[in-house]
């Protein structure tokens, strides 16, 4: 079979190259290091002494059960508090004709576009002592915001869109499909969602609530901004303490990172067999016209409670940005003199740090999201193209990072590049940036070419090759202009994404350095919260309005064009 | 296509197998230029793995695979020329036409590739639309038009630059029946007029009986019988063939005394083979005729009568027996009805059993 193999199928051997050398450098060399490092202690210093002396110390540490006890507990609890948000208003809104559906929609897509980071110090501004929760109402609730459930509530309003969308269509298909039959046979319409709805939506379910978990024990800004007044470290934080504070524990952090990417791996892998499983296929597709109940009397107060819910996730968060970056002072208020554009001006006045650092993050979000689509677009073709064992090494190291919270990427990335004997390293230039970003976001091209290739009859390329165009030329004139579009749409969000990045921005990025993320976080940190809070406001407006506009622009231009895809 | 008298494709003892599972088992076929070969064969017979192997598109384990005189696949000599260094045309079944291009562009991207000039291209391509009727069309995209101008554009964009042999993988089989019966008259003037060298891969032997000269009827990985279509039908070499062509009905016969007759059954058969005891016999459907007339018949018993448009399609029952013989006939028949049933015993094809 060695030889037998293909000439036409193989795809070309310069790509294949390309996606494998490429996913070494910006994958496997972080991975490794930090697996190095964790066994190897003294690495650092070239030596291969006394392997997992460390490794099994910082095991048996107590800290360590601390911080998994505390990662875990905040990840159930985000996914609880998520599931409480959103299974009901998914229900209410596949079943029912809710008022403005539509519109609520549209609104419970902000959460996507505001980083967590962002929405938490929001809340701070909201509810800490003398807040503005406290100026219009009177009542002080910075004791449920400084405490583990405070936590996970922001955190599940920061998350239970993504539940609440999957579940939401998941609900409408299903109903269409196979409750309606349900109700021919004489289930009322409750009894078939319970009997038949539901059942048939537990694997989407679970799957969407097992996202919500990895994204929130992989989350920084929150508990950085919120559990570090009250003493609550989860696993990230702690390895971004071993990192950034004095005395620094590399193989800490490296076997922390472990630890953690432990987790995800386990949740990925079960939401990944979840989704893959054959016999509860999970219902997708468009939901179509089902006879949904009226209403009645519960209209208002069903529109009540859209409205309090989406309020809290999106209103509420973007209000109190938008009120500090307003004052003039802090201590000042929400009075009619407080107000004004200062922090505006300064943030955006002419050779200002503020302008520096989106500068900064708009060049490296533009950056990232080319050459991350790129390399994504080669990786997802030299994987559907391959064959044996290459296939699966490179599968397998496309989507590891999915599995790689931006803290873990950020220390193997120090630990590979920082190491003394390497000649010339991009360490302490922006390139590291555009490496760690790389890593983090390359799953969501990935993911994008992969669907989109799948799409294509293989013959359209097979074609190519026979009227005599080689295998790289085949690619660039065929199977690229087809994937493009969706391509464009990945990078859109790579684009939103990398640009206002945290964590990983905070640790590798050079002395000097800023970026949208950073400055929010230190100008906060050193209590310029109005100027912070400005930038926010324009991080929040740049990175949505930019994307928003792009995608639009897409659909009018390649309106009526690139259908009719096999 | 301007070729002379040589061979326009030839392929000796070809195998192939994925893992465990033979795929082509030592075929040999060649095809002189101008003439039309057809793999005909059900599905997994290894027809369209064979056309792959011609296109490049796969390699054989052994054997050798010659385009127009010149080795294109050769595992013992290293020889394994990709499919854009063949120099091929080819129809494939879901059209495959690159949707983001313009018909006019899809049908340029083969001479594209052999850099001819600007001018030339839109020569050609002017050309070839036309052949297929397609002219005006030459700007929409692809996706505008139905199934069948689809088809017509990639059967442009396959002859576009005169190759030597052009490949059809089922072309037909995404249409619907009618436009299909009417793109195999098409097609085969076509084929006739640009006298064409080609390989028509189908599972539909009225295609294959149209168009080909040739038509190989490959089973299990193994070619059955290679023959012009006349003499498939008239004598097809083994039960295999005649079972797939639908020439008639299949009889097992055995011998006892004094002649042949229908295993199991007293009715009797007119003579056959002398040499063995036992064989399976066919009884062409375009031999048989309704009535007593011919010069021996027997009953059958009307199960089913439908109309056509052709006539009366008729399931009967060999009387005294389970077999079954379908035919159309002019005349109708009443379901229960017994009638005789008339043939020619050398019309008859024995098989050893």
């Amino acid at each position: 079979m060695a030889k037998a193999t293909t000439t036409g199928a193989e795809g070309s051997a310069l790509l294949r190259w390309i996606a494998t050398s490429g996913l070494l450098l910006v994958v496997a060399v972080p991975c490794l290091f930090i697996i190095i490092q964790a066994i190897f202690p003294d690495i650092g210093s070239g030596s291969l002494a006394a392997p997992f002396s460390l490794f099994f110390r910082t095991l048996s540490d107590p800290d360590l059960f601390g911080l998994a006890g505390n990662t875990l507990l905040l990840g159930v609890g985000t996914v609880f508090f998520a599931a409480l948000f959103a299974v009901p208003l998914a229900a209410l809104r596949a079943l029912f004709k809710v008022p403005g559906a539509i519109i609520w929609d549209a609104l419970l897509l902000i959460p996507f576009m505001i980083p967590p980071y962002i929405a938490a110090l929001g809340w701070i501004m909201t509810l800490q002592p003398h807040g503005y929760m406290e100026q219009v109402t009177g009542i002080n609730l910075a004791g449920l915001i400084f405490s583990v459930p405070g936590i996970m509530i922001i955190m599940g309003l920061n998350t239970f869109s993504v539940v609440y969308f999957v579940l939401s269509r998941t609900f409408e298909t299903i109903g269409a499909r196979y409750s309606d039959v349900g109700r021919v046979f004489g289930a009322g319409q409750w009894r078939s969602f319970w009997r038949i709805t539901f059942p048939l939506a537990m694997p989407g379910l679970a799957a969407s609530l097992l996202l919500v978990f990895a994204m929130s024990i992989e989350e920084y800004g929150t508990p950085a901004a919120l559990g570090r007044r009250i003493g609550f470290d989860v696993l990230v934080t702690g390895i971004e303490n071993r990192i950034s504070e004095w005395p620094i524990d590399l193989p800490g952090s490296a076997t922390l990172s472990l630890v953690l990417v432990g987790m995800a791996l386990v949740a990925f892998m079960i939401q990944r067999w979840l989704l893959t499983r054959r016999d509860y296929r999970i219902v997708s597709g468009k939901p179509q016209a089902s006879d949904k109940r009226a209403l009645g009397l519960w209209a208002v107060p069903v529109s009540l409670y859209f409205g309090f819910i989406t309020f809290l996730a999106t209103g509420l968060p973007i209000l109190a940005i938008l009120a500090t970056a307003l004052s003039r002072t802090i201590s000042g208020g929400l009075t009619a003199e407080n107000m004004g554009m200062d922090n505006f001006n300064e943030l955006l006045g002419k050779g200002s740090e503020g302008l520096v650092a989106l500068g900064n993050s708009l060049a490296l979000g533009v950056s990232t999201a080319l050459l991350a689509g790129l390399l994504g677009a080669i990786t997802a073709y030299s994987v559907v193209k391959g064959r044996g064992r290459f296939r699966l090494v490179l599968d397998a190291l496309s989507i590891t990072p999915n599995s790689l919270p931006g803290v873990v990427v950020a220390v193997g990335i120090i630990l590979a590049w920082n190491q003394p004997w390497l000649p010339i390293t991009p360490y302490n230039t922006p390139f590291i940036l555009l490496l760690a970003y790389i890593c983090i976001l390359l799953p969501q091209p990935v993911r994008y070419a992969t669907a989109s290739l799948h799409q294509l009859g293989d013959n359209l390329e097979s074609a190519a090759r026979v009227s005599g165009s080689g295998p790289l030329k085949a690619f660039i004139r065929i199977i690229f202009p087809l994937i493009l579009p969706s391509m464009v749409t990945s990078m859109i969000l790579v684009f939103a994404v990398a640009s206002r990045e945290l964590v990983a921005s905070l640790l590798v990025a050079p002395i000097g350095f800023q970026t949208i993320a950073v400055y929010i976080w230190t100008q906060f940190d050193q209590g310029s919260a109005g100027l912070g809070m400005a930038m926010a406001f324009c991080a929040i407006m740049i990175t949505t309005l930019i994307p928003l506009g792009l995608i639009g622009l897409l659909r009018w231009l390649s309106k009526g064009q690139v259908a009719g895809l096999n | 296509m301007t070729n002379s008298s040589q061979t326009a494709l030839s392929i000796h003892s070809i195998s192939m197998s994925y893992g465990a599972n033979k795929v082509l088992d030592g075929i040999d076929v060649s095809l002189e230029a101008g003439k039309v070969l057809g793999l005909l064969g059900p599905s997994g017979c290894g027809k369209t793995t064979l056309l792959r192997l011609v296109s490049g598109l796969l390699l054989p384990d052994e054997g050798i695979i010659e385009i127009a005189g010149r080795a294109v696949a050769a595992p013992a000599k290293g020889i394994a020329l990709p499919p854009e260094q063949r120099g091929l045309g080819m129809v494939f079944q879901d059209y495959a036409l690159w949707p983001h291009m313009s018909v006019a562009k899809n049908v340029a991207f083969p001479l594209e590739m052999q850099r001819r000039s600007g001018a030339e291209c839109r020569d050609r391509v002017a050309k070839a639309l036309d052949r297929v009727g397609l002219g005006a069309m030459a700007e929409r995209r692809p996706s505008d038009l139905s199934g069948g101008q689809q088809q017509r554009v990639a059967i442009a964009r396959a002859i576009v630059a005169e190759p030597p042999l052009v490949l059809f993988d089922e072309p037909l089989s995404n249409l619907d029946r009618e436009l299909r019966e009417c793109m195999v008259e098409e097609l085969s003037d076509l084929v006739a007029d640009l006298n064409l060298s080609a390989v028509y891969v189908t599972h539909d032997h009225g295609e294959a009986l149209t168009l080909a000269d040739h038509v190989a009827v490959m089973r299990g990985g193994k070619i059955e019988q290679l023959a012009c279509p006349d003499e498939l039908v008239s004598n097809p070499a083994t039960v295999a063939v005649a079972d797939f062509l639908r020439l008639g009905c299949l009889l097992p016969a055995d011998r006892n005394g004094d002649g042949w007759q229908v295993e199991g059954t007293s009715v009797r058969l007119p003579d056959g083979p002398v040499a063995s005891a036992k064989s399976t016999l066919l009884l062409p459907e375009r031999a048989m005729r309704l009535g007593s007339e011919g010069p021996a018949q027997f009953k059958a018993r009307v199960l089913r009568a439908q109309t056509r448009s052709t006539g009366h399609a008729l399931t009967l029952g060999i009387e005294g027996t389970n077999h079954l013989i379908r035919l159309v006939s002019a005349q109708r028949a009443r379901i229960g009805d017994l009638i005789d049933i008339s043939y020619s015993p050398e019309e008859l094809r024995w098989f050893p059993a």
